[in-house]
């Protein structure tokens, strides 16, 4: 997991970085450029009073008289649209003594407290931005010259920009951001849900889910790819499987045909040479009755290991239903490894209708959990339950008082290939009846063994 | 008297087998012979046999459903199975389907004619290889008490021990407890045999074993 985590973290931080910086930036490019402006409409504004003032002050009778009679005649007021800016020269008491056209607008932006001989900016009513400033007028009358530029005016365009820079900022911000979550959610999120597919996906068992549908085209072929690999595994298993089963089942029909034929045959045939013997013996011109005494015994113990022969390869008590058969294995088992094998189930299981097939099956559960259970566990109790639930699913519960073992890794794969044959089998024959089987052991707890399967 | 007999066996050669301790026996007299459970159906209902010996094991009807068959028509011919399995369950199974003996094919000449002769007398007869005490030959059972006698008959039924122990308002332990007194009293290494020996001790009756709840 922490590479993972550590790529993507890289990645996203490779998205955003560029986006935080040109933000940054921005911000400090439209600051610089607002006091770059504020400099340079300051200077302007300054330059053009403190001018005024200096012709004003040095020719003043002349241009008293002049301005007095009409202002606006002359032609240095007369700079028309050519020059941006208003003058207007006002008298000591603030009156206006002469002023340029528009220099009336000065009043909509006039305060009264302008330091003289600085530049100060000020913003009408609708936000447009203006500098002002006021500067002496050296002659015996005194007055001021205030001097005005409007910044659109001035510097046109370039104010708009500095208004659209937020915008801008705010849009690469928002850009940048859904850019990331879109990268997250259809990149990102199915991406790591795609991983953790693979992560708990077991090969031959499970089809990835299908992700989320948000998805980028990509990373949804990626998944289909892994889909169609996942489901070829599992069809690969089930043949498997398939194949396993098949011989399984095989073998048991094998085993039930063998030990009909050998009922059937020699066992019959031993039968009626032992009853030939029998009636032999009772002829009383038999001379040689020792030799034929060893005969009977040895025709006797030949019937008996074919009849156990039989009950090895398939016990034809099976025949008898679920319920007695499992009563004649377990007082077997009991009686063949001396412990005590005991088993209980309800009165609805002794009526139950099983397949000689499947009654086989679980014979050969209770046989080899009860050998594995006395042989490899040194149990001494081994107790079988059967129930039978309402949705009809009959379950087999086999457990004992032996050492038991750490069931926590098991896996019938592998105990097959590890050589534990006996535990895969029983597996398999559950599978094969389309149940499942369950081992719970754990070391000094003994061992329990669940089959439950579908009538 | 003579006793009728029926022999059904699918099997030629353990047939005539049989067929010859049979015909060996003046009393006896071999009324038929069967190869399968359908004709020996027909045999028994024709020729009403007193004894009729029946394979399990048969092609088409099995011995066990023909003893079936002749107790629920309420034939007067008593039934003995003559088998090669020697499970106690198939006891139990004949047993209850009406059947009187039980022995197995690898029986003696004089041990089926005592087979016989006790069933035709109305007795019940195990064979000793499916039902018997291991080596003690004249073993005499200990009597059972009345709850033991209870305890059997139920476990006997089929009734696990928690079912036994619900019927009789007793714990499940005291019901472990009374089945280990019983094998013990009867020499007997689980509850099938236990039964089986105690019919044949005579401890408990087959007509108390096959009544009903």
């Amino acid at each position: 997991m922490r590479p993972r985590s550590h790529f993507l973290a890289f990645l996203l931080c490779a998205l955003m970085l560029p986006s935080i910086a040109v933000v940054l930036v921005a911000v400090v490019g439209m600051a610089s450029q607002e006091s770059a402006m504020e400099a340079a409409v300051s200077s302007y504004v300054q330059d053009l009073a403190e001018s005024m003032s200096y012709h004003l002050s040095s020719d003043a009778d002349i241009w008293t008289f002049q301005i007095l009679s009409d202002f606006s005649r002359f032609p240095f007021f007369s700079w028309g649209p050519s020059i941006p800016g208003w003058v207007a020269l006002i008298s000591q008491e603030g009156k206006v003594i002469a002023s340029s056209p528009g220099a009336m607008n000065i009043a909509a932006i006039w305060k009264p407290d302008f330091e003289v001989g600085k530049a100060v900016k000020v913003e009408d009513r609708q936000g447009a931005q203006y500098t002002i400033a006021v500067y002496p007028v050296k002659r015996p009358s005194g007055g001021y010259v205030v001097t005005a530029v409007s910044w659109s005016q001035l510097l046109g365009g370039l104010v708009g920009v500095v208004r659209i820079w937020p915008a801008l900022i705010v849009m690469i911000a928002l850009s940048s951001f859904f850019a990331i979550r879109l990268l997250w959610s259809r990149l990102v999120i199915p991406l790591q849900s795609l991983v953790s597919e693979i992560d708990n996906m077991t090969l031959g068992k499970d089809v990835p889910d299908m992700i989320e549908e948000g998805a980028v085209k990509e990373i949804k072929s990626v998944q289909s790819a892994l889909s169609r690999y996942a489901q070829a595994a599992v069809d690969r298993d089930d043949l498997r499987n398939r194949y396993v089963r098949d011989i399984v089942q095989a073998q048991e029909r094998e085993r039930m045909d063998m030990a009909r034929e050998i009922h059937d045959g020699p066992l019959q045939d031993v039968t009626a040479l032992l009853q030939q013997i029998h009636m032999t013996l009772e002829d009383d011109d038999v001379n040689d009755n020792a030799r034929i005494r060893k005969t009977e015994s040895i025709a006797k113990s030949v019937v008996r290991e074919l009849r156990a022969l039989c009950d090895e390869l398939a016990p034809p008590w099976m025949d008898l239903g679920f319920s007695e058969a499992l009563t004649e294995l377990t007082e077997r088992l009991s009686q063949a490894y001396d412990v005590q094998v005991s088993a209980d189930f309800d009165d609805d299981i002794r009526v139950i209708d099983i397949e000689n097939e499947k009654i086989l099956s679980l014979l050969r559960i209770i046989q080899e959990a009860v050998s594995n259970a006395v042989r490899h566990g040194g149990a001494d109790e081994v107790h079988i339950s059967v129930s039978r639930n309402d949705d009809d699913v009959l379950t087999l519960e086999i457990s004992d008082n032996g050492s038991g073992f750490d069931s926590g890794h098991i896996n019938h794969e592998t105990l097959r290939v590890e050589g534990h044959r006996g535990l895969a089998s029983m597996t398999e024959r559950m599978s094969l009846m389309g149940g499942t089987l369950r081992i719970d052991s754990k070391i000094g707890e003994g061992t329990t063994i669940t089959a439950s399967f579908k009538l | 008297m003579t006793v009728k007999i029926l022999l059904a066996d699918d099997h030629p050669l353990t047939r005539s087998g049989i067929a010859e301790f049979v015909k060996r026996e003046e009393t006896f007299e071999l009324v038929a012979e069967a190869e399968d459970g359908a004709k020996a159906w027909e045999l028994i209902q024709e020729l009403k046999p007193d004894v009729a010996l029946l394979d399990i094991r048969m092609p088409g009807i099995d011995g066990v459903t023909v003893a079936q068959k002749v107790k629920n028509e309420g034939l007067n011919t008593a039934i003995v199975m003559l088998t090669s399995y020697d499970a106690q369950q198939y006891v139990i199974a004949s047993l209850r389907a009406g059947a009187r003996g039980f022995v197995l094919k690898t029986v003696s000449p004089k041990e089926l004619t005592t087979a016989i002769n006790t069933v035709a007398k109305g007795g019940l007869y195990l064979d000793p290889e499916v039902a018997s005490v291991m080596g003690e030959q004249d073993f005499i059972p200990e009597q059972l008490s009345v709850r033991e006698r209870e305890v059997l008959l139920l476990a006997a039924k089929g009734l696990s021990s928690k079912e036994v122990a619900r019927r009789l308002f007793i714990s499940e332990r005291t019901v472990q407890t009374h089945l280990a007194s019983i094998y013990d009293k009867l020499g007997s290494r689980n509850k099938t045999e236990a039964l089986l020996l105690a019919l044949k001790y005579g401890v408990v009756t087959l007509e108390e074993l096959l009544e009903d709840d």
